[in-house]
């Protein structure tokens, strides 16, 4: 089942570790990760005597960082090293031929293919008798089940993902229905402080800063009992699982300086539409009643702040000057394939202007005429055929910066190189906006409009370009809402002051408490930003 | 004392030093006195290194410790997500400070990090960061875990490099300031009374050890005396500043431990003492 040129996944758990094989795995435990680890990393611990009293346990853990596991692995008695199984994201791993191995070799991990991410990994593998089969959720299951009938120990950091450093997120029901088919075995929660600053999800390099594993007092949730295994059990044992663990964060909190509670940027809302709908003009229409409770700047044609109504003119950056050379190019492009170069760097540099407008004047909020990265994954429709929601939501996650990146060679780099470029130059993540508004107009009635302006027609504005333009705005807003991003469909074919009404009302219902903490601020430069996250409890 | 005496009793004294860590818990210690040994035991570590021939290994040795300090420092700091790359470049100012201790290039030890890392600290942030808000403080407390940590620390180290025992009476006498000031501080007193205690019950110990180690450290009788009284003062000055800074950084002095102000602990009496001494040394012997 295994071939040579490629990474057996899921037959892993399976195969029988050789005496070789695990004593190989032990050495470089320890001679090699865990002193690594203790010297750049600190690796403090507290209470590995609890695991040395069991003789088989379930670990379960918060998950930030990618040391978490290695980290972890120094509570291990040594003689569980080799018989303890993590269970890890194939998808992600198996990204890099020689990182797969490494976590391979070190961990002998149950690989788990995350609901969604099945066709990148795929992809990525190939080996041959290796199907998507050994990585689903069922074969992982089957696989630590295994592990613990046999009477290894298993590691489920049940999170999911590495969520956002230093937080602790809902823990899913796996570990619950694991520990209820096993009630014999304990489960043994783990606090992991350290290594979200140390190495967090948005980080390449690691810093050298201390970390530390807290184990927590072994449980045993349904023992003496045979329960029926049910969804609502699962969720009750992983509930009280991550109450365990929150525990441990609450009396383990690290104590170091707070320096501030970090400052949220003010909400961005983004006004899409085809070209002809009246976006700028609603862009600017938003911005004049939003700036009631302050400064507030139009990212459009032109870079201007709203004060109480009042529109002023900031002065332009050097991205934005460039943005404006390059857009008159643009306007002149002869057909689509001339076109879309200097458009997508003119979008490029829009994003960047929109963030220094951020960085230098710290609007209170800020309303987009058109997002860059929105308007990115539209004009995919328009090049190319057959763009379903699922690739424009694919898209827009690799463009934003979304969940976990994309493999070098994902299908979907495949169909759109230009998005490859993108992110290999590290021109992505763009901005992503709070709000979504799409002006809804007809493409008959924008063409219409487009024609009385006078002005000579850029080579997309026909009525057949600008219906491909609209499914694709279309489909970007069903792909926000899926990301939890409100995108809310404007119809536009109204009097302007009925569309601003609605928009305005729209806002203020999505960002709610957003702005209207915005009016406390006492000045633009100034002020010690709103009160500590409301998250701020569940920090370890 | 000929050379190798003087060799052969600091070998001894780091021996004794080094029995009495296994045994610190059964001796009873208490735990700011235990906690503080094994730092101890790493300068006279360095020491007995560096006076059996082995400088590079002594000096690297300091090194590490001047790491875990800098990194324990970091830890507790509240830094931001565009502070890692200067937080990076403070590590490597450790190697680049050290590499000229090692070359015995003072010119360059002594201005590694208060010229270059110091200006190239906030370079990189501005570099990296695209949120500029609180990048001010942020080079602040970087610059300044540099200083403490490093700079101060490796002080000892380039003295102990131009002779050990004057280190090693530096050190020994910060440590008896320690001793006692802990001893001092168990017992409830006014602060004034205890500041003045401070100050001054270390004198004839320090001044004692200065006279006693003589043979040894070769410093002359005046700037002996004079270091003898200094030590003190510059002890709590430095218990004094770092205290201070100790309450802004949440460190919990019942819950010390490596990683949550251990180390700072340990080494606050050596980052005033280290390099006052050892300018006053380098000024009034001008030998090295």
């Amino acid at each position: 089942m295994r071939s040579d040129d490629g990474v057996d996944a899921g037959h892993a758990a399976r195969r029988p570790a050789g005496a070789g094989s695990r004593r190989i795995q032990l050495l470089l435990h320890l001679l090699v990760l865990r002193p690594l680890m203790k010297l750049v990393f600190g690796a403090g611990t507290e209470g590995r005597g609890r695991l040395r009293e069991l003789d088989q346990f379930i670990l379960v853990a918060n998950h930030n960082s990618h040391l978490d596991l290695p980290l972890l692995f120094q509570l291990l008695p040594r003689d569980r090293i080799p018989d303890t199984h993590p269970l890890a994201a194939y998808e992600y791993f198996a990204r890099s031929r020689p990182l797969f191995r490494i976590v391979e070799r070190l961990f002998r991990p149950v690989w788990l293919a995350r609901p969604g991410a099945e066709a990148a990994g795929t992809g990525v593998l190939g080996p041959a008798g290796s199907t998507a089969a050994d990585v689903t959720v069922e074969a992982a299951m089957a696989a630590m089940e295994r592990h613990l009938r046999a009477g290894a120990s298993v590691v489920i950091f049940p999170e999911g993902t590495r969520g956002e450093p230093g937080r602790i997120g809902r823990f899913k029901r796996g570990v619950g229905r694991l520990a209820a088919a096993f009630p014999d075995v304990p489960v043994v929660p783990v606090l992991l402080s350290g290594p979200e600053r140390a190495l967090p999800k948005t980080a390449g390099v690691p810093l050298p800063l201390w970390t530390r594993a807290v184990v927590g007092e072994p449980v045993w949730p349904v023992r003496g009992t045979r329960p029926e295994p049910s969804d609502e059990l699962a969720g009750r044992i992983a509930a009280g699982l991550e109450r365990a663990v929150r525990g441990l964060a609450e009396h383990e909190r690290a104590r170091r300086q707070r320096r501030y509670a970090p400052r949220r940027p003010g909400p961005s809302v983004a006004v899409l539409g085809i070209d002809g709908s009246g976006k700028s003009t609603l862009s600017h229409a938003l911005a004049g009643r939003l700036s009631e409770a302050g400064r507030v700047a139009v990212v459009s044609d032109e870079l201007a702040f709203f004060d109480r109504g009042e529109r002023s003119l900031l002065r332009p950056p050097l991205t934005e000057k460039l943005r404006r050379a390059l857009s008159r190019r643009v306007k002149r492009a002869k057909s689509l394939k001339s076109y879309k170069v200097p458009k997508m760097l003119e979008l490029l540099l829009r994003d960047r202007a929109t963030r220094q407008v951020r960085r230098w004047y710290r609007p209170r909020a800020m309303v987009l005429d058109g997002c860059p990265a929105l308007n990115m994954t539209a004009w995919a429709r328009l090049y190319r055929d057959g763009v379903e929601d699922e690739a424009c939501a694919a898209i827009l996650r690799a463009v934003t910066g979304t969940g976990s990146s994309p493999a070098r060679d994902d299908p979907l780099f495949q169909r759109f190189p230009e998005l490859k470029h993108l992110v290999r130059l590290r021109l992505t993540p763009l901005e992503r906006p709070d709000v979504v508004l799409f002006l809804d107009v007809p493409p008959p009635v924008a063409v219409d409009r487009i024609g009385s302006r006078g002005e000579a027609r850029q080579v997309h504005e026909t009525e057949e370009k600008l219906v491909r333009l609209r499914d694709g705005y279309l489909s970007v807003c069903r792909a926000l809402e899926s990301m939890g991003v409100p995108a809310r469909v404007l119809d536009g074919d109204r009097s302007r002051a009925a569309i601003t009404t609605e928009a305005v009302r729209t806002v203020r219902a999505t960002l709610g408490d957003r702005l209207g903490a915005l009016g406390d601020r006492p000045g633009a430069f100034g002020g010690a930003g709103p009160p500590a996250d409301a998250h701020e409890d569940a920090r370890v | 004392m000929t050379l190798e005496a003087s060799r052969w009793a600091l070998a001894g004294g780091f021996v004794l030093l080094t029995a009495s860590l296994p045994l610190r818990r059964r001796l009873g210690l208490p735990r700011p006195v235990a906690i503080y040994l094994p730092y101890l035991w790493t300068f006279f570590l360095v020491f007995a290194l560096m006076t059996l021939g082995a400088v590079t290994l002594g000096i690297w040795t300091l090194a590490v410790l001047c790491f875990l300090a800098l990194r324990e420092f970091f830890t507790l700091t509240d830094l931001r997500f565009g502070d890692r790359w200067g937080v990076l470049a403070a590590y490597a100012a450790i190697p680049f400070t050290f590499y000229f201790m090692q070359t015995d290039w003072y010119g360059m030890f002594i201005i590694a990090i208060p010229v270059y890392a110091f200006l190239v600290i906030p370079f990189v942030i501005a570099l990296g960061g695209e949120e500029p808000r609180g990048a001010v403080f942020s080079v602040g407390v970087i610059v300044l875990g540099l200083m403490l940590m490093v700079y101060c620390v490796a002080h000892i180290g380039y003295l102990a490099r131009y002779a050990p025992w004057m280190a090693a009476y530096v050190v020994l006498a910060v440590a008896v300031c320690d001793l006692l000031a802990f001893v001092l501080r168990a017992r409830d007193r006014p602060a004034l009374q205890s500041a003045l205690l401070q100050l001054l019950a270390p004198a004839p110990l320090t001044l004692g050890l200065a006279l006693a180690l003589m043979p040894w450290t070769g410093i002359p009788w005046v700037p002996s005396v004079v270091l003898a009284l200094l030590i003190p003062l510059l002890v709590a000055i430095g218990c004094h500043t770092i205290d201070y800074l100790e309450a802004d950084f949440g460190i919990e002095r019942d819950r010390l431990s490596p990683g949550r102000g251990e180390i700072l602990n340990a080494l606050k009496s050596f980052v005033y003492a280290g390099p006052v001494a050892f300018h006053y040394l380098r000024y009034t012997l001008d030998a090295f």
